[in-house]
Parts: structure tokens; sequence; C-alpha cells
């Protein structure tokens, strides 16, 4: 069934890069036309799922990051109606392709552990995976942002200098990002050091819970993140780092979101492997 | 009816002439005026700009009304014909429809693609609009043109770049800081060069202007000439540095102003925002080393000829893209003027047929007196159907004709067929041999 939220991902990808490539208004239309399709069905999958269910599928890796590619989808379209600008969508949908395909080709079976039953779980991964989307979107303005720097500092304007809006639009988008991020992955944090406290009352045999703490790969590697976003949140609004620097934390930041999120949870944790 | 265009441009005509046929300063409602008494033209619009002159109008002859009006446009100015005649070109039908759009698109301007051009035809409209000097052919015409004009734009790349040193410092100030509201620029020296620049940035909307010199009467002097600029001191350099989004710099100074020591203090690491520095003095006035610095964007007068020379050859690139879209709009026009052309057969055709119709509903009224309104008004309604179905093919038919030599054939044969007398002829041949001459040229 992802699979249908996947093909049009996919062709807004292809509508996206036409439209960047050669600045045809109708492609551009045309890309975010497909945008919403997907993400319209995307929203009707997991809809589905949450009213047969009776929670948000975020419960194991594969539910989790199509979750995620939702509200990455949603994020991204909310930025582009708001901004009126559609240049980053060429960066964003690749990665919107690429993670769904996991759900597309294995959709995986939920199946809650008794821990999993409380609100705060819910609470928990919706709002690091939101947090993860913001990142997500810092990260590829950043990207824009060192494409576009480099262009105007070594007064080569081309490519991107045509396409891309200006460095300080740039800039504020990426720090909007990062602090919308960085509050939503703090209450997540919260909210798990909380949860983790509950199901060791509930369920203290469980492996998994036994395994929570620091030792554990995700969620040492949560913490490293949630560093990396202080410090740069903490830099940049109070240290009057520069844009470009800023744009550098994005980018480190997100790639180790994305490690977590991909491989860490697949192969690595012993606390997370719901 | 005929297209006619003509007129002078900097291609044809040097520019002290093109300032005597300028139509602006001898008052351009006045011309339209006379040109309107003439009879060389039914509808007629008259584009002045400092580049060109041009007369458009849609007349019955176009040979007779090239001869009035270039007498007219010797007349008007008081240039005598022999110095006239030999700048002027005169273009008719399709080809002067294909020179006004290639006009609206920037493709027959000195600097190819400049904007102001476009605003220019549609104000030359107006003008003639208003004065009630144009009829539905000039009024297509010219609305052609302002979507040909916006097409250009929109779908080739031949109006972009920046193609002055001015206008390069300033959108690259926009792309570095998105609105220049709110921005300070500090402008450095007192010269002509640095003065114009910091013009052109005001009227671009960057928010204030400090001028300093070492001379503060001669930065004073700079100040009276830009609306809301201030003058600082020589010695407070360092804090309007670090207080300047952009810096101007254009001293006559033989060595640098302006060393990177300098510079780095004014953009530490607590900045936050940075700094455009446009160095357009010759030899520079600021250490080139300076421009390494993390928030520093230093650009020399080399470095915006660059630019100016890289977006002029892109441009030129476009250029035949945006003559392959001219000459669809072209192809467009004419067949609308083609179907225009079997207006006045398919408006006889209808009377005719409407008068049929009414003749006999009149012929049968003793027999129809009898019936109720109701049933009465339903019969007049069935006719009228009737007659509108047996008219819709032919309608059709005779404005999809492809060339107005077939149209004229046709035409001619209805005519004879139902006894028409159509007002005037169908169409004039001449917009036909708008793709011959197309080909030729």
């Amino acid at each position: 069934m992802n699979l249908i939220p996947l093909i049009l991902y996919a062709a807004a990808a292809v509508a996206y890069a036409v439209h960047f490539a050669r600045r045809q208004p109708a492609a551009g239309r045309t890309a975010t036309t497909l945008l919403v399709a997907g993400a319209l069905a995307h929203t009707f999958i997991i809809g589905m799922l949450t009213v047969r269910s009776g929670h948000i599928p975020v419960a194991g890796a594969t539910p989790a990051i199509s979750t995620f590619v939702w509200l990455l989808a949603l994020a991204y379209l909310y930025t582009e109606v708001t901004t009126d600008e559609r240049a980053m969508g060429v960066f964003i949908l690749p990665l919107l392709v690429a993670l769904q395909i996991i759900p597309a080709v294995n959709p995986g079976v939920e199946d809650r552990a008794a821990v999993l039953h409380s609100s705060w779980f819910g609470v928990h991964v919706s709002s690091l995976l939101f947090a993860d989307a913001s990142f997500a979107l810092a990260c590829v303005i950043g990207v824009t942002y060192m494409l576009l720097f480099k262009e105007i500092k070594a007064k080569h304007l081309g490519f991107f200098y045509a396409r891309l809006p200006s460095l300080q639009v740039l800039d504020t988008m990426n720090r909007r990002a990062i602090v919308v991020g960085w509050i939503f992955l703090t209450v997540g944090v919260i909210v798990g050091t909380i949860w983790a406290a509950q199901a060791r009352a509930i369920d203290p045999t469980d492996p998994r819970v036994q395994a929570m703490s620091l030792e554990d790969p995700k969620i040492f590697v949560a913490l490293i993140c949630w560093l990396v976003y202080s410090f740069e949140v903490a830099v940049t609004r109070l240290a009057g780092w520069s844009g470009r620097r800023a744009a550098w934390l994005s980018i480190v930041g997100f790639a180790i979101v994305l490690l977590n999120l991909v491989p860490i949870s697949y192969f690595l944790t012993r606390s997370h492997n719901f | 009816m005929q297209i006619l265009l003509l007129g002078v441009n900097h291609r044809t005509a040097p520019i002290d002439l093109r300032e005597r046929l300028d139509f602006s300063t001898r008052g351009l409602d006045r011309a339209l005026g006379e040109i309107a008494t003439l009879g060389a033209g039914r509808e007629a619009v008259v584009l002045s700009t400092c580049n060109r002159a041009e007369i458009y109008v849609a007349c019955d002859d176009a040979a007779e009304s090239r001869r009035e009006l270039a007498a007219f446009m010797s007349a008007f100015h008081q240039v005598p014909a022999s110095e006239l005649v030999p700048h002027l070109y005169d273009e008719v039908d399709g080809l002067a429809v294909r020179h006004l759009f290639r006009v609206a698109a920037g493709l027959e301007s000195l600097v190819v693609g400049e904007p102001q051009i476009l605003g220019q035809v549609k104000e030359a409209f107006a003008a003639a609009s208003a004065q009630n000097a144009v009829g539905p052919l000039l009024t297509r015409l010219f609305h052609s043109s302002f979507a040909v004009g916006k097409r250009v734009r929109s779908e080739t790349a031949l109006a972009e770049g920046a193609v002055s040193v001015s206008y390069a410092a300033a959108s690259l100030a926009r792309k570095i800081f998105g609105s220049l509201e709110g921005r300070r620029v500090l402008v450095v020296g007192a010269g002509e060069m640095g003065k114009l620049t910091a013009l052109h940035l005001r009227t671009q909307g960057i928010g204030q202007v400090a001028v300093t010199s070492r001379t503060m009467a001669h930065a004073e002097q700079v100040v009276d000439t830009i609306p809301g600029a201030v003058a600082v001191p020589w010695d407070t350099l360092a804090p309007e540095l670090a207080r300047a989004d952009v810096v101007v710099t254009a001293t006559g100074s033989p060595t640098p102003i302006l060393t990177r020591a300098q510079i780095a203090a004014a953009t530490g690491p607590h900045r936050g925002r940075p700094l455009f520095i446009i160095d357009i003095a010759l030899p520079r006035d600021v250490d080139p080393s300076a421009g390494t610095l993390e928030q520093v964007f230093l650009y020399n007068i080399d470095d915006l000829q660059t630019i100016v020379r890289e977006n002029l050859s892109r441009r030129s690139s476009e250029v035949t893209q945006a003559d392959a879209i001219v000459d669809e709009e072209v192809d467009r026009f004419v067949a609308w003027v083609r179907a225009r052309g079997a207006v006045p057969t398919v408006v006889a055709l209808r009377q005719h047929f409407d008068a049929i119709r009414r003749s006999e509903l009149q012929r049968l009224e003793p027999k129809l007196a009898s019936l109720a309104p109701e049933a009465r008004a339903r019969v007049e309604e069935v006719t009228r159907l009737i007659v509108e179905k047996l008219l819709i093919g032919p309608t059709e038919q005779l404005k999809a004709l492809p060339d107005t030599e077939t149209m004229t054939l046709y035409a001619e044969a209805v005519s004879r067929l139902f006894e028409l007398d159509p007002g005037e002829p169908g169409v004039q041949g001449s917009l036909a041999r708008h793709r011959a001459t197309k080909l030729k040229s």
C-alpha cells in the first residue's frame, strides 16, 4: 500500500528536477500537485492504520520511517507554501523517495508489545520524528546555502545563483527549522525518559526495556544529536555565528540523525527494536 | 485593412537625428491628433523612446499611408525630408507585426532583453487609447505584443542577469541580503562612480546611505544629491564599517585605503551577517586578500564587468528561442486577422438567413395568430435555432480557411450563391505575404 505514495513522490521528484533545471512554471505546478497527491495518499494510509490499530503507526523502525517521510512531506509543503519557493524540492524529494522505498518494499508487521501501550510512547516517537523532519529540511537548506555561498564567494554566478533564494532567506529558514526541530527533539527525549521509567515498572523482564540506557547506540547517538543541535541553536542565536557555519552544523547534524534513523535502528540498537 | 509601421531606431539613425524626432518633447497627443486628420490611418499608435520613434497605423492603402506619414514626420519635427527619409524603415502587415513583437520582447533593444521597453510599449498604447486613436485591430495587436513580451521574459533567459556594473552590484546585494530595506551602505570616497552606485542602490530600496570622504565638505556635496543620505566623518571609518552591510569604495587613492586587518576588525566572529564590499576604484581601494575573510564578499570593478559580459553573451544565446516565440505569436495573430476577414461574409450570411426567417414568419402570421403566446414564442425559438444550426458549419469553415486567397474565393462564392452584399471585401491579401516574406528574411 505504501507503493502508491512512493510512485507519486518519485513522479514529483522528476517534476521538481525538471522545474529546477528548466525553470518552467508549469513543471513547478505539476511537481507541487504530485507531491500534494502523494502526501494525501500517504495521509490516507497512515489514517487507515491509525483507525485500525487505534494508535499512530510508529512502533517499529519501518512504520516509523513511513511516518517520518509523511511528516517531512508535510513540513516541506508547508515551507513551500509559506515562502513561495520551490527550489528546495529538488533536494528534499530524493530523500523522501529513498526512505519511502523501505516501507514500500517491506511493510513490516506491527505488533505492539505490552510496554508500548502508553500515550507517552506515542508522544515520544511522534515528536522525535517531527524533529527529524525539521532537521532534514534544515540540512537541505544548509546544502543549498553552501552551494550559493560558494558561487558568490568564488564570483562564478551560475546555475544555483539563478535558481536559489538569497543567502539571507536561506539562513533565516535554516535557523527557524533548527529551533523548531530542537524544541521537538528536547520534548521527545524528556518524554522518552519518563516513558522508559514507566516501562521498567510494567515489564522489567523485557530485554529491550533493560537495554534502555545511555550504553545503547540509539540512545547514545540521540544524545549526541541533541548536543549538536543545542550547540547550533546557542551559537547562531547568542554568539552571532555566520550563516555558513550554521549551514555546516545543520548538514552534520542531519547526517547523524539519518544514521540513527536507519542503520542503527535496524542493526545495532537493543532497546528500540520493537 | 493593412498594418503599417514607419520609423527610425538606434540602428538606422544617429543620436542627434533621433533626438530631433522625439515625439514626447513635441507632444505625443498632438502627434496622434494630427495623424488622425491625415486619413493615412484609421488607427494609430506612436512609440517614442530614446532609441526609437515609430508610428504604427491600421490603414487601407499602405503605400499611400507611407508617403503621408513620412511627410507628416518631416513636417511635425521640422526635419527636411531629404535628411529624414534615408533613415526611415517601414514594414507592412506580417512583418510590421513581427517587428512590434520583437520590440516588445526586447529583441530590438540596444541592450538585448532590457526591461523598460515593454513598459514603454504599454504606455504608447495607453496614450493612443486615451486619445481614441486605436480600434480593434491595433488594440488586439498591442495586447498580443504585451503577451509576447511576457512570454519571452518568462520562458527564456533573454532578460536575465545584470547588464550594467551598478545593476550587477545591486542584484548581488539582493542575492546576499534578500530585501535591501533596513540595510546600510557606506560609500567611501566622494567621486562620481561611488555616487552613482549609491544612487542606484537607493532606488533599489536600500534603507540607509552614509558617505564618507577625507574632506568632509566633499562628502556633504555628494549627500545633497542622494535623498536620505548622511555624511559621516572620516575618523569614524572603523565603526561605520562595522555598521554597514554594503561598502562601496571609489576613492582616487593610489594605495589601498582598507586593509585586511581593518575589515577583519569590522567583521568579528560575532557579527552574524555578511559584509558586501564593492571596490570600483582603480587602482583598488581594498586589499584583495580581505575577500578570503569568512563573512566578506569582495567584488572589484573587473569582477563586475566580467559578470556583465557573461550575462550579455548568455542573453544573446537566448535570441533564437525568443525569436521562435515571436514567430509563433505572429502566426497566431495573422490567423486571427484572417478569421476576422471572414466576419463581413459571416455577418451578411447570418442577416440573409434571419431575414428569410422573419419574412416567412410574417407570411404565416394569420395562421399563427390563433396560437397561445407560449406556443408563438416556441415557434420563434425553433425557427431561430434552425437558422443557427444551419450556419454553424459554414461559419467555422470560413474562419478556418488556411490562406487569404482561398478565403476571398470562398467569400465571393458564398456571396454569389446567396446574393449577399458583405459591405467590404472579405480580407486583404497582404497578410498572406507574411509567411513568404518571413522566409525571405
